[in-house]
């Protein structure tokens, strides 16, 4: 594809593969780029083999193509395992002593006239007068020679990253130039003529979806964060531990996911604002206090971090299977909601949104994130505009009184207004305990009412792309982002984001169905469960599928391929 | 307006075995409540599932009824939202050392500034009465004619292994003294557990209030771990009373770098906040 170009880190886990690639993004965005990092990494500290890619563009990038047009490693292993992904005409550059191709590797390299650059780095960083671990930056700078961008900029970035840590500045800055000037092959030409984004994108941020989330509950009055650590949501937990000074937030690492979920609901129910973040193993240890608060009628937030796999599944990698958990854990039948983000800028929006779902509706809300979103680093332009905190808070005379919305009034206790009791044995609008089949049915028909109500509210599915599209692509999540890449070179295709899943507003898709455009379900797992949801609302089945379930993204590559065939 | 008793009971039928060791507990945490000046609005009851648990009912206050073996961590989370509030986590020995024993370990290692009170009646009772880890191991229980098979846990010992700053033991025949207990447990600034040896009628009819009275001695208030240890073990009499304290140790909150100067409790705090100055580091 025009317009692009992509740079891949790579090395053991535990080298500074991640600084490295953060050092780069950072320092072509503020070149004037736009740009979209990955990262991939085993469950390990020490060893394997992690890669951070950055692409970069001229226009809104959101997802990584699978071929990349350099590739820097520090390893071998990582060598062997990202070399087949260069490009024709692509460079690598590594810091391997007495590395040898394989035969195979070989011929790769010279059926598409692949530049090999070796440089031993420790000794330029000892000619240097500097430790060995600074020959990392020698690499990035060679990079930066290669793409002849400015070193001013790279080096501000990088004096801004390290000045409060306790490293030799001086001796960084001489490794910096001695990589910007070191050797370049003869006649070597990188092609890359992707034009500057118009307008200052320098002073842009760069952002996961796990920052976005955190910057959101901050904004949204959240003032209690309990978690408990689980890739790939653990991050958020640092980033709101990091700010918890300035924004006086309490930030606690629970014993449990259990605990973590039941200090949220005993929070909320105080009436105070409240999260949790986890993965799915971390979610299923939720599920009781999901039910327990779906009975209650207590605001929950849960951020479900999806990984892949059941069990322990494939702990560092991404993918979107645990949609039908969330939509089904939890014993009895309550509502809930279930929402999704796909990047940066709808994971700020989104957060915000659920807590005022959480608190009006008084229920169990669920956004789910992705690997591929919670760690990927987006360039998000402005934050948007804060979204109203709307709570819903009203004084009644009973906690469970019966509505036509489904929605009781919900009090803050505190001394001086009337107590209550919130009861998670079946209750009597007030909240006492029965059995008696009438006020079962009664009490279990007002909580569901809540699901009716809520859709209402609800906005519909996003619509991107041209109207005039042939093919629209339906899904949640991070699909979203690789068809918007494929999209600018194919106006055939559009996409329908579907951010609110649950409770499901279908009608676009039948409406789009009418229209005589063809749908294709697209998830990043193997049952559709997504396409399973539309099917048992509306009873539409989608007949075309494009599912993936490797523990990878969507790359460009994966939708161009299908678009093919 | 001074409080009443009366502020505290309910018009709820009470659903206990006639001689259950709860009423008299339930008498003394009202009597408690009233003797702190605390009106209802005042204090949360988080309740366990349990005997213990259907005892929300009977009494008034910012009451939640979760689920077993849940009430401590739901009573921190409310804790931390308001600290203003006087929190109870109410709980059996089936919950609290069988379910949730995680919670009670961490509370304690927390220091959260709640009261945790155990009812033991030394068995799962609402389930027909199965055995738990207070059991005596030899006396048969619900599907286990021979008695269990496992050993058992002694709730003092186990609370002062966890340096605690506050653990008190009370018995259920005697409200008066289990309310003293209960007022000191809820002034403590830290987090207080307080056990309460409970009659059980039905499933436990051999520790009756005879067997009970030959062996409950009153305890002084020991100034070191080990010797608070060496009370709760000893073999011949159940020692009630404050058994240990230690005043020194802050609570959870204050031990919270970012918290522990802040006037407002997190529910006042819910409002817009600008971002403006945190996304320097993400530039
Ligand atoms: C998750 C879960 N497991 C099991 C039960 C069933 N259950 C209800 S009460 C109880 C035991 C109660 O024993 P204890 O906590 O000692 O309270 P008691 O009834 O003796 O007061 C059990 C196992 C439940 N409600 N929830
Ligand atoms: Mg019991």
């Amino acid at each position: 594809m025009k317009n692009r170009f992509a740079i891949k880190f790579a090395g053991q886990s535990g080298q500074g593969v991640n600084t490295l690639g953060e050092l780069l993004a950072k320092s072509i965005k503020n070149s004037g780029y736009q740009t979209f990092a990955y990262r991939e990494y085993p469950s390990i500290i020490k060893g394997g083999y992690a890669s951070y890619q950055i692409d970069f563009s001229n226009t809104e990038i959101l997802a990584s193509t699978k071929q990349f047009n350099i590739l820097v490693s520090l390893a071998s292993e990582a060598l062997h395992k990202y070399i087949f992904g260069l490009n024709k005409g692509g460079i690598v550059v590594h810091s391997v002593n007495d590395f040898d191709f394989t035969q195979e590797e070989i011929e790769y390299i010279k059926e598409n006239k692949i530049e090999v650059v070796y440089i031993d780095i420790e000794a330029i960083a000892e000619e240097n007068k500097a430790p060995k671990i600074m020959g990392n930056v020698i690499l990035l700078s060679y990079v930066w020679s290669l793409l002849a961008f400015d070193l001013r900029v790279l080096e501000k970035v990088v004096k801004d990253t390290f000045k409060n840590k306790n490293i030799d500045m001086e001796a960084e800055i001489r490794c910096l130039k001695a990589g910007y000037s070191y050797e370049k092959p003869k006649g070597y030409n990188l092609n890359i003529d992707i034009p500057k984004v118009k307008g200052n994108w320098s002073n842009s941020l760069l952002l996961t979806a796990n920052d976005a989330i955190s910057l959101g509950a901050i904004s949204a009055g959240c003032r209690a964060y309990y978690a408990y650590p689980m890739t790939p949501s653990t991050s958020i937990l640092q980033t709101l531990g990091k700010t918890y000074m300035k924004t006086g937030m309490l930030v606690k690492q629970a014993e449990s996911e259990i605990t973590a979920a039941q200090l949220v609901m005993g929070s909320m129910y105080m009436g105070t604002r409240a999260f949790t973040a986890t993965s799915g193993g971390g979610f299923d240890l939720m599920s009781e206090t999901i039910s327990c608060a779906g009975i209650t009628e207590t605001p929950l937030l849960i951020v479900l971090g999806q990984r892949s796999g059941p069990g322990t599944g494939v702990p560092t990698w991404t993918g979107a299977s645990d949609l039908n958990a969330a939509l089904y854990t939890g014993h009895g039948e309550f509502p809930r909601c279930v929402l999704s983000c796909s990047d940066a800028n709808d994971a700020y929006e989104l957060i915000q949104r659920a807590f005022n779902i959480a608190e009006k509706y008084q229920i169990p809300v669920i956004l789910l994130t992705e690997k591929q979103s919670a760690e990927s680093l987006f360039n998000v332009r402005d934050i948007p505009k804060a979204i109203k905190i709307e709570r819903s808070l009203k004084e009644g005379k009973e906690r469970y009184e019966i509505t036509e919305s489904g929605i009781s009034p919900r009090w803050i206790p505190s001394k001086g207004k009337p107590t209550y009791l919130v009861n998670s044995d079946e209750h009597t609008p007030d909240g006492v305990s029965t059995e008696e089949p009438a006020e079962i049915v009664r009490m279990s028909e007002k909580r569901m009412r809540k699901l009716l109500t809520l859709k209402e509210d609800l906005p519909e599915p996003i619509y991107w792309g041209s109207k005039d599209a042939k093919k629209v692509f339906v899904g949640f999540g991070t699909t979203k982002n690789t068809i918007l890449e494929v999209m600018k070179e194919n106006e055939d295709i559009a996409y329908l984001q579907y951010q609110y899943i649950y409770p499901l507003k279908f009608e676009k898709i039948l409406s789009l169905e009418e229209e005589g455009k063809s749908l294709i379900l697209i998830e990043n797992n193997q049952n559709g469960e997504f396409g399973q949801l539309v099917k048992k609302e509306s009873g539409y089945e989608f007949k075309e599928k494009l599912f993936k379930f490797d523990s990878r993204p969507f790359f460009v590559e994966d939708i161009l391929d299908f678009l093919k065939s | 307006m001074a409080v009443k008793i009366e502020d505290y009971n309910t018009n709820i039928k009470n659903t206990w075995c006639p001689g259950c060791g709860n009423f008299s507990i339930h008498m003394a945490l009202k009597q408690a409540f009233v003797e702190l000046n605390l009106t209802p609005s005042e204090i949360v009851i988080t309740f366990d599932i349990g005997c213990n648990g259907n005892g929300v009912d009977d009494i008034e206050g910012n009451r939640f009824k979760g689920l077993h073996g849940r009430s401590v961590p739901l009573a921190i989370g409310a804790h931390l939202a308001n600290s203003k509030m006087k929190v109870i986590a109410d709980i059996g020995d089936g919950g609290c050392l069988h379910e949730g024993v995680d919670h009670l370990i961490h509370a304690i290692r927390s220091n959260y500034d709640i009261t945790i009170l155990i009812h033991n009646n030394q068995n799962f009772a609402l389930t027909t009465g199965q055995a738990t880890s207070t059991t005596k191991e030899e006396k048969p229980m619900y599907a286990f004619p021979d008695g269990k098979a496992e050993g058992s846990i002694n709730i003092g010992e186990l609370v002062l292994s966890l340096n605690p700053t506050f653990f008190a033991r009370g018995y259920s025949n005697d409200p008066k003294q289990l309310t003293e207990i209960l007022k000191q447990g809820m002034n403590h600034k830290g987090c207080s557990v307080i056990e309460v040896m409970q009659i059980c009628p039905t499933y436990n009819p051999q520790s009756n209030h005879d067997w009970f009275k030959e062996r409950i001695a009153q305890s002084a208030i020991k100034s070191t771990i080990s010797e608070a240890v060496a009370t709760v073990k000893d073999t011949e009499k159940i020692y009630t009373g404050i058994i240990y304290q230690n005043r020194n140790r802050p609570d959870f909150l204050n031990n919270l770098e970012n918290r522990k100067s802040k006037k407002t409790e997190l529910v006042d705090e819910v409002k817009q906040v600008d971002i403006k100055s945190l996304l320097s580091s993400f530039k």
